[in-house]
């Protein structure tokens, strides 16, 4: 690994950094208020150079469809392989390996056209047979040999055929209108068929996995550090990126740094360019240094409650209209956040493609919950919370393990709602006992805390009931027609056109009912970089693309 | 004592001890292997399924449950047990849970960071610790008292608190180095500086201890008596069999160290066992747990095994102290 | 019988460890000074005992009545003053909230000494249990506890309590529990030495001669010689736990926030560079707590 710079290097860099800081300060604003692409304002693209990208953790393992995609490894995943589709941050979805698509009326059969001339590193052909392997792995994975299938891959996958080279069908039992935006999802990632066919062991190192993407290994350590270095023959990237060709960068070096704070300062010191995950509080400071603040949002649901309609206090919808009115989501964005993060408008995120404006439903309103819980029968008592029939309008919160400011936003949360009279306990668990004991439509669990990305809104109708398997997030059954049926509505939806005004509806409804309390929009994947970093692009989901990037004098 | 037959007598006692020591030294490791199995075993819930169970991966119970029973994990607990039992006696670590690597190639990733880190630790205290004794002894009371206080101080910071001021002033301030290249040499030293403090304190307050019993001395004071320095007296006389001692100390902050670079590591960015711990501890990944309990048993039994039997060689006043005991355990 | 029970401990790890850790078997051999000497050490080292005996009574008050000592809530803060520095208004600072680290401090104090304590509990009650029965028993029953002893001590305490609180969960408690656990076998072999040392002794003997049984030398004669050794490195314990449990909590296995324990202050503290007081206040208070606890332990060995 080559170290990038001597101390000496390093505060003739500062004095540069403290004229541009102005410039990248305005920079970061209008780029973070954009959604998360930053301005190319840096002057001509540069070649070259080495980046290193300070990351919590490597996650577990390597095996494509096991690893956690969702979270660290995405990011490594992203520069090694290409995807069928592109999704951008506005949930647009572009070609990319596949140049064409086509779908039958009811949304149950689609053709992909690949485009020509893509080949995986080792020199085999990404080709309708490969895109085959691809599918099937993905939706079936292969237990007997340890591979998992990707778990959000449509349940409703039939088969895959090659028409002919660059020609793939593939069939569906029901109506799958989210089979196109899933394969531009971080799990969709295409595989060379030799490494799918190969035991879960080989897969798991890292250096046996044979991707079609802008860079290659280089090297690479068990939960220490990759190494990649681009790939001089690529040339087939989506052209939404605006790039062609090879990568600008040399080598992409990702290096774990548990610690938050040494990731920043490293970054701050010069001696890295990218940390991730930095303290939110933290960021309008480094913001104001001159250091570029990134915190781009996926497309999924907002950061919120789910609550469980089955559990007291909340068997009252009254109670849970409080809850929606009673909590003051400016005071959140605030103090646990910055400019960078946009209060919530609806249950999903507003860059989903048919996600509406609710905001009105979501205004603080003390006097209303007070009302509202009132009349629901609920007396404060004298310690400040109130009673009804001898019990305490209190319940408990669980932090999200997943999402590093929980923690602060219940505590917030909690100091809110004490004053309208209710009692609440914060419960923290670590990813492996959140686990064990929160989860949806659980009798001990009245609220849980959602943070969930998705690549199309007809995910959204796989949540709210217990139809068809459904993960039932408000423990409402089917007991409610109303959602039940618009729920339905939108799983069928055969186009967009026909499912946008279902999603509207069924938006407004949700929140009225008060069955999901949203807090904030999410940008769960924050990144403190150096001022050089130039043309950075983030994805539908939040990950950022070095493949544009370059490193400026 | 000096005649020949009882000097074979002797030896062959000394053999069977030292075969009954090395049987329970092994006993002792599978033990230790066993001991992690069973308390790592007492929660519900394995690495693959904590993994699966991440919200945004979308798997329904029976797709897990399915995925579980691949990795045998739905056994039950004795069984799991004994098939690991049967692998770890031919040598066979097994396979991580958490990444699908041979856990053997984990550990051989990890463990020359690790040694070098408590290697450079143990150098850092030794020296420290024979610093302040000496100062101890030889400075003017003024300044030799408050160093007295050095070890006690020294046991009561969090070593964490240690590590994040050193990084915090030599790396980000004065820029010696850099932390994404842990490995470099002063950012061994300065890991190895933050490891090396607590353990510094003990291995001192054993040599002060001694020091100041050794100038009680008989011997002593009739060196003093004779007009030796103090600095002299310290080198040439109450140093020797005072550090005697320290091998004993020393082979019992082996484990210290061990469990100390837990936490330097993770601060110092140092991808060693303490990391491979910390990762494996965060998903359950039984099988390395096991494997580094065991690794690390290992290292303990064996660095006081050899201290025990060196102990003797070194110092002819505890042989003739401690043999009492031995000899008739020996004979017994 | 006894000869081969003697030599099982004896040989598994030559000098006990948590007497090294104290200041080495030498040392002790050093300090049974003759009582007019004790005395004049005592003298000299009075102010420092004092301080530390203060700190104690200031940590103990702290966890006993927090109310008297700051009028802030730990768990409430406003919310515009976040971040500020230490001054008159907030001596240690406000955090991330806006609230009042110093009154964060003061209000996790019972926590952490209570952790301390059930650490200390455990490793004394078990580890106890195990040496007097071992040391009392002798024979099959003192070479098995001598065994499961060993592997306690073979395995580093750090780790041996990162496994251990892994398993049971990461809240603070368990942490508690799992520093105990880390401590039982250097209880257990202090516990054992000092039984078999009494039993050995001529007073004892001559009571079992006299027709004691074993119940009454246990109880008049065995424990409480025993003690002695065993509450002062209890008090050793107390201190080191306190270290412990924050160790634990700052690689995570602690109750999170709002809990606001010494050693999860640090740990959260850390996470904002910005407000180093965040770390720094918490910290200054663990040091002071755990040396004056060591001072202590020291004080009380050479007193006896």
């Amino acid at each position: 690994m080559t170290i990038p710079r001597s101390p000496r290097r390093l505060r003739a860099g500062r004095a540069a950094t403290a004229t541009a800081g102005l410039l990248a300060t305005l920079m970061v604003a209008a780029g973070c208020s954009a959604g998360g692409t930053q301005s190319q304002a840096g002057g001509e693209p540069q070649e070259g150079g080495d980046l290193v990208f300070l990351i919590d953790s490597l996650g577990p393992t390597w095996v494509p469809n096991n690893s956690s995609i969702s979270s660290f490894q995405g990011h490594i995943w992203g520069h090694l392989t290409d995807k069928l589709v592109y999704v951008d941050e506005n949930g647009t979805v572009s070609p990319w390996v596949a140049e064409s698509w086509d779908q039958n009326e009811d949304a149950t059969q689609f053709t992909l056209k690949l485009k020509d001339g893509v080949t995986f590193s080792d020199g085999s052909p990404v080709d309708a047979a490969a895109v085959v392997a691809n599918l099937d792995i993905w939706a079936r994975g292969d237990v007997e040999r340890g591979i998992n299938p990707i778990g959000l891959f449509p349940k409703t996958y039939v088969s895959a055929e090659a028409l002919d080279d660059l020609t793939v069908q593939v069939d569906f039992v029901a109506p799958t209108l989210g089979f196109i935006p899933t394969l531009g999802y971080h799990g969709s990632i295409l595989i060379s068929p030799e490494t799918l066919a190969a035991p879960a062991e080989e897969q798991a190192d890292l250096a046996n996995d044979i991707g079609s993407g802008p860079f290659v290994v280089e090297s690479w350590t068990e939960g220490d550090e990759v190494v990649l270095k681009k790939r001089d023959d690529y040339d087939w990237a989506p052209e939404a990126l605006d790039h062609d060709g090879p990568a600008y960068l040399d080598t992409l070096t990702y290096k774990v740094v548990a610690e938050p704070s040494v990731r920043t300062a490293a970054v701050q010191s010069g001696q890295a360019q990218v940390a991730y995950n930095p303290s939110p509080q933290e960021l309008e400071f480094y913001g104001e240094q001159g250091f570029t603040v990134a915190a781009p949002r996926y497309l999924g649901f907002v950061n919120g409650y789910a609550i469980n309609t089955q559990v007291a206090p909340f068997d009252d919808v009254r109670v849970r209209q409080a809850l929606q009115v009673g909590i003051d989501r400016d005071e959140i964005l605030s103090t646990v956040y910055t400019d960078d993060w946009l209060p919530a408008a609806s249950f999903i995120q507003s860059n989903v493609p048919g996600a509406t404006d609710h905001s009105d439903a979501l205004v603080h309103d003390p006097e209303a919950a007070a009302a509202l819980l009132d009349e629901a029968g609920w007396v404060e008592g004298s310690d400040g919370v109130r009673t009804k029939d001898g019990q305490r309008l209190s319940f408990t919160l669980h932090p999200n393990p997943y999402l590093a400011t929980s923690q602060a936003v219940d505590e917030l949360v909690a100091q809110q709602l004490a004053e309208l009279g209710f009692d609440v306990d914060i419960q923290a668990y670590d990813v492996i006992t959140f686990g064990e004991r929160v989860s949806f439509a659980n009798p001990s669990i009245p609220t849980y805390e959602v943070t969930r990305s998705f690549i199309d809104a007809g995910t959204v109708a796989g949540v709210l009931t217990d139809a068809e398997n459904g993960e039932n997030w408000f423990n409402v059954g089917q007991s409610d027609p109303t959602l039940t049926e618009l729920a339905q509505d939108v799983a069928t939806a055969t186009t967009t056109e026909e499912r946008d005004p279902v999603l509207d509806e069924l938006q407004g409804y949700v929140l009225d009912r008060a069955y999901f309390v949203p807090l904030t929009q999410i940008a769960q994947r924050l990144y403190l970089q150096s001022p050089d970093v130039q043309g950075v692009t983030y994805n539908g989901v939040a990950y950022a693309n070095y493949y544009t990037a370059w490193l400026a004098e | 004592m000096s005649s020949t037959t009882n000097r074979s007598a002797a030896r062959r006692a000394y053999g069977r001890y030292a075969v009954r020591r090395l049987a329970q030294a092994v006993a002792v490791v599978l033990l230790a292997y066993v001991f992690t199995f069973l308390v790592i075993s007492v929660l519900p819930g394995d690495p693959v399924s904590n993994v699966l169970r991440d919200p945004q991966n979308n798997f329904s119970e029976q797709e897990i449950a399915r995925i579980v029973a691949y990795y045998g994990l739905d056994q039950p607990i004795w069984v799991q047990l004994v098939e690991a039992l049967s692998r770890f006696v031919v040598g066979d670590l097994g396979v991580s849970l958490r990444s699908n690597l041979p856990v053997s190639g984990l550990l051989a990733d990890v463990l020359p960071s690790t040694l070098r880190l408590a290697g450079a630790a143990l150098a850092v205290a030794l020296v420290l610790a024979f610093a302040i004794a000496f100062g101890v002894r030889n400075l003017p009371a003024p300044l030799a008292r408050p160093l007295r206080a050095f070890p006690s101080l020294f046991l009561s910071v969090p070593n964490f608190l240690i590590g994040l001021v050193l990084i915090q002033w030599f790396s980000f301030q004065l820029g010696l180095f850099l932390v994404i290249d842990a490995e470099s040499l002063l950012a061994t030293f300065f890991a190895a500086v933050a490891l090396g403090i607590p353990v510094s304190a003990q291995i001192a307050e054993v040599l002060i201890a001694n020091l100041d019993h050794e100038a009680r001395q008989e011997y002593a004071a009739v060196a003093r008596s004779r007009g030796l320095g103090r600095a002299r007296l310290f080198t040439a006389h109450l140093l020797k069999p005072s550090s005697l001692p320290v091998v004993t100390v020393v082979a019992l902050t082996v484990g210290e160290l061990l469990g100390g670079s837990l936490i330097t590591e993770t601060i110092f960015g140092r991808n060693g066992v303490g990391n491979l711990v910390q990762r494996s501890v965060a998903t359950q990944d039984l099988p390395v747990l096991q494997a580094v309990v065991a690794l690390a048993a290992v290292v303990f039994v064996v660095v006081n095994l050899v201290a025990d039997l060196v102990y003797p060689l070194l110092d002819p006043r505890v042989r003739l102290d401690a043999s009492p005991a031995r000899t008739k355990e020996v004979s017994a | 019988m006894t000869l081969t029970s003697i030599s099982t401990g004896g040989e598994a790890a030559p000098p006990p460890a948590p007497a090294t850790a104290a200041g080495g078997g030498p040392q002790r051999r050093g300090t049974r000074l003759g009582p007019s000497r004790a005395r004049g050490i005592l003298a000299r080292l009075r102010p420092s005992v004092l301080l530390s005996f203060a700190v104690v009574a200031v940590v103990l008050a702290w966890s006993v009545a927090p109310t008297l000592f700051t009028s802030y809530d730990p768990a409430v803060g406003v919310t515009a003053d976040f971040f500020q520095p230490p001054s008159a208004a907030h001596w240690f600072g406000t955090d991330h909230l806006g609230r009042d680290v110093y009154a964060r401090v003061v209000h996790g104090t019972a926590s952490s000494v209570t952790s301390a304590l059930v650490a200390v509990a455990i490793g004394l009650l078990v580890g106890g249990f195990v040496g007097l029965v071992a040391g009392f028993v002798g024979g099959l029953v003192d070479v098995v506890l001598a065994r499961f002893v060993d592997v306690l001590l073979a395995i580093p305490s750090f780790l041996l309590a990162v496994v251990v609180v892994s398993a049971l969960g990461f809240e603070t408690i368990n942490a508690a529990i799992a520093t105990g656990v880390s401590a039982v076998a250097v209880f257990a072999r202090v516990m054992r030495a000092e039984v078999l040392r009494t039993r050995s002794s001529v007073f004892v003997e001559a009571a079992a001669v006299l027709g004691a049984n074993r119940w009454q030398v246990l109880t008049r004669h065995v424990l409480p010689n025993a003690s002695r050794s065993v509450l002062q490195l209890a008090v050793l314990q107390f201190g080191l736990s306190i270290l412990v449990i924050a160790g634990l909590a700052f690689l995570g296995y602690g109750d999170p926030p709002p809990a606001s324990d010494w050693g999860l202050l640090i740990s959260v503290g850390k996470d904002y560079p910005l407000a180093p007081w965040l770390v720094y206040a918490p910290a200054i208070v663990t040091v002071a707590t755990v040396l004056s606890v060591n001072r202590i332990s020291r004080w009380l060995r050479t007193t006896d």
